[in-house]
């Protein structure tokens, strides 16, 4: 195999060359980016603990429950705790383009429901005894530099203070999660400090739970737990769905739709363009060479190998284009995690998203490279000179 | 040894547009190994056909092609490939140089397919180009080169794996008169200084004149050979 052929063949087009090296890098990099999307989200569903069950009014995530039914499903059995969960939906003034979750929860069920967090910094007593306190994840405290003992202000969107200021949270605590289903970019307050402030006219917005967690003791059938809880406010006010936590992971993602089929249909789309571009390049390299395919093959060499010296070229373009992509999907790794925390926490280019825009590069490369080998192998010396004029 | 080269009853016939042509029409020569061969006649007399039949780039329709003691008419697509890489040189008109090579590297290309280390096949090249009086143009590509330089490194690279039969198609067709002078004359002395059998296909007269024996074609078949040795050893 004339090797240095093969990279001549590609130096001998820089421009060219690198065009398409560029494009397969861009294709790369995009289908490695949606496949770190796509297991990221269903990374987030499947990290769902199995011993929680979350209750959401049955009409729709955005109608709350009412307070007196935390009381009443407390009396179901094989429920060993309820945690409260009531989406805030504050403003940080400072950086009012960025985003991050703020929920109020129940202290006293919130940590030993869900063991997956462990505070770096700061108390968990110190959380529940401050009734203005908050836990923050290691990601907020890093991209706002706030630490324990600072109070942030956050504006409230849906509940505004009949102040006018904003809202004021000192931080107690960051946590890290080891679980991909809890991101490190969120914000947890008391809910009785909501409820409170709701209360006594000090805040204006809706009163009532979103969601209500509970968590089952062990060798609970939860699809009994479900039952009882959803029969149980059949007749109202409000009728609740009860689901597992993977379920209403899966139900919250599917709320914009099906991304994870979305994601991969516009990959597949992206990689079909791809690879038609390429095979056109090739296809017009393999046209070029035909006189050089008839020299080569004058002084002896098989049609075998003219046919293999296209291939090879096709593969090696696309792996350059494959290895510029995954590089620079690695360089911009960070600020995408960083940027989709909040919406996708197990967002990371794994292994097998590496190995797929390898694959994929490859596999591209070969098919585009067979079609012009094909013609080089069929072509015979005759007519490769002849076309030379 | 030199080799020679039988053509018994070879017949060659195109199909172009529903229309058969036969180029060669049974078709018997002889030529002794060692010689200098030009070979004329006018268009559609069938010289480039008869030439990529011996050369092993096309098959006969009928008939035996006899190089030495090859029957290539016998022979399979790699195995004439293997074939031509090791008996066979060619020169083209048009150069034919792979231009993001350079001199030598194109001059390397035929040495790929015999069993040398890079730098036998190096060393190699560089003696061919030396042969033909190019040994300061060797790291220059083809675009970098004259026509005459150009088709001096093709005739390099035809001789750099030392064939003993080297096929020329219209060598000098591109070139200026002074230039194709110097080229017929390092053809002309291959052919004495190595003992290669040479057969050049030309439509110039004067180039025909350095060849020791002028085969003329007609119709596909042969017209008449013309020793040509006192004269082309004047010249």
């Amino acid at each position: 195999m004339p090797w240095k052929l093969l990279f001549r063949n590609v130096l001998g087009h820089p421009m060219r060359s690198v065009l398409t090296i560029g494009s397969v890098a861009v294709a790369v990099f995009l289908v490695c980016i949606l496949h770190a999307v796509t297991a990221g989200l269903r990374s987030t569903v499947s990290a769902a603990s199995a011993d929680r069950l979350l209750v959401q009014s049955a009409v729709s995530l955005f109608v709350d429950l009412p307070l007196s039914y935390q009381q009443k499903m407390a009396g179901v059995p094989g429920i060993e705790a309820i945690c409260k969960w009531q989406w805030f939906g504050g403003r940080y003034e400072q950086d009012k383009g960025g985003f991050f979750q703020q929920f109020g929860i129940d202290t006293d069920t919130f940590r030993t429901s869900y063991p997956e967090i462990s505070l770096i910094d700061g108390s968990y007593e110190e959380f529940v005894k401050n009734r203005t306190a908050c836990l923050i994840g290691t990601e907020l405290a890093e991209k706002y530099d706030w630490r324990v003992g600072q109070t942030v202000p956050i504006t409230g969107t849906i509940y505004q203070r009949t102040d006018g200021k904003a809202w004021e949270f000192l931080v107690a605590g960051i946590y890290e999660s080891s679980s991909p289903s809890i991101d490190q970019q969120t914000l947890w307050f008391h809910f009785d400090y909501l409820h409170e402030s709701l209360e006594a006219g000090g805040a204006s917005g809706p009163e009532g739970v979103g969601v209500y967690m509970l968590r089952m003791a062990k060798g609970t059938d939860p699809i009994s737990v479900q039952r009882t809880v959803d029969a149980m406010f059949e007749n109202g006010p409000q009728r609740v769905n009860t689901t597992t936590e993977a379920e209403f992971n899966r139900q919250f993602v599917s709320m914009l739709g099906d991304v994870p089929s979305l994601l991969q249909m516009v990959g597949g789309a992206v990689l079909f363009a791809i690879f038609f571009a390429v095979l056109n390049t090739m296809i017009m390299a393999g046209r070029e060479r035909t006189r050089d395919l008839g020299i080569m093959k004058a002084i002896g060499f098989t049609d075998r190998t003219t046919a293999l010296l296209l291939v090879g070229e096709s593969v090696l373009v696309c792996s350059l284009g494959a290895a510029v992509g995954i590089l620079g999907g690695l360089l911009l790794e960070k600020p995408f995690q960083a940027a989709m925390s909040s919406f996708i926490p197990a967002f990371a280019f794994d292994k097998n998203t590496l190995l797929l825009g390898a694959a994929i590069a490859l596999g591209t490369g070969l098919i585009s490279g067979l079609v012009p080998g094909w013609r080089a192998a069929r072509l015979t010396t005759v007519q490769a000179l002849r076309e030379v004029g | 040894m030199s080799t020679s080269i039988d053509i018994r009853s070879v017949t060659k016939t195109y199909h172009r547009g529903g229309e058969a042509l036969r180029v060669l029409d049974e078709l018997d020569l002889q030529m002794a190994g060692g010689t200098f061969y030009a070979l004329m006649g006018p268009s559609g007399s069938g010289k480039t056909t008869l030439l990529n039949l011996i050369g092993g780039l096309d098959h006969a329709d009928s008939g035996e092609v006899l190089v030495g003691d090859e029957d290539l008419t016998q022979l399979d697509g790699s195995s004439l490939a293997q074939w031509r890489a090791e008996n066979v040189g060619f020169i083209f008109q048009g150069f034919n140089l792979l231009p993001v090579l350079s001199a030598r590297e194109n001059v390397e290309l035929p040495l790929l397919l015999a069993p040398l280390s890079k730098r036998q096949r190096r060393e190699q090249a560089e003696r061919a180009l030396e042969l033909v009086g190019l040994q300061d143009r060797m790291d220059h590509k083809p675009r970098e080169l004259s026509g005459g330089q150009e088709q001096r490194v093709a005739i390099a690279r035809a001789i750099a794996s030392d064939p003993q039969i080297i096929l020329a198609d219209e060598p000098t067709g591109d070139l200026d008169r002074t230039t194709a002078d110097s080229v017929l004359e390092l053809l002309q002395r291959l052919n004495r200084e190595l003992d290669k059998t040479i057969l050049m296909v030309t439509h110039d007269p004067q180039a025909a004149s350095y060849a020791g024996k002028v085969i003329h074609l007609d119709k596909g078949k042969l017209g008449r050979i013309d020793d040509n040795t006192a004269a082309a050893a004047r010249s």
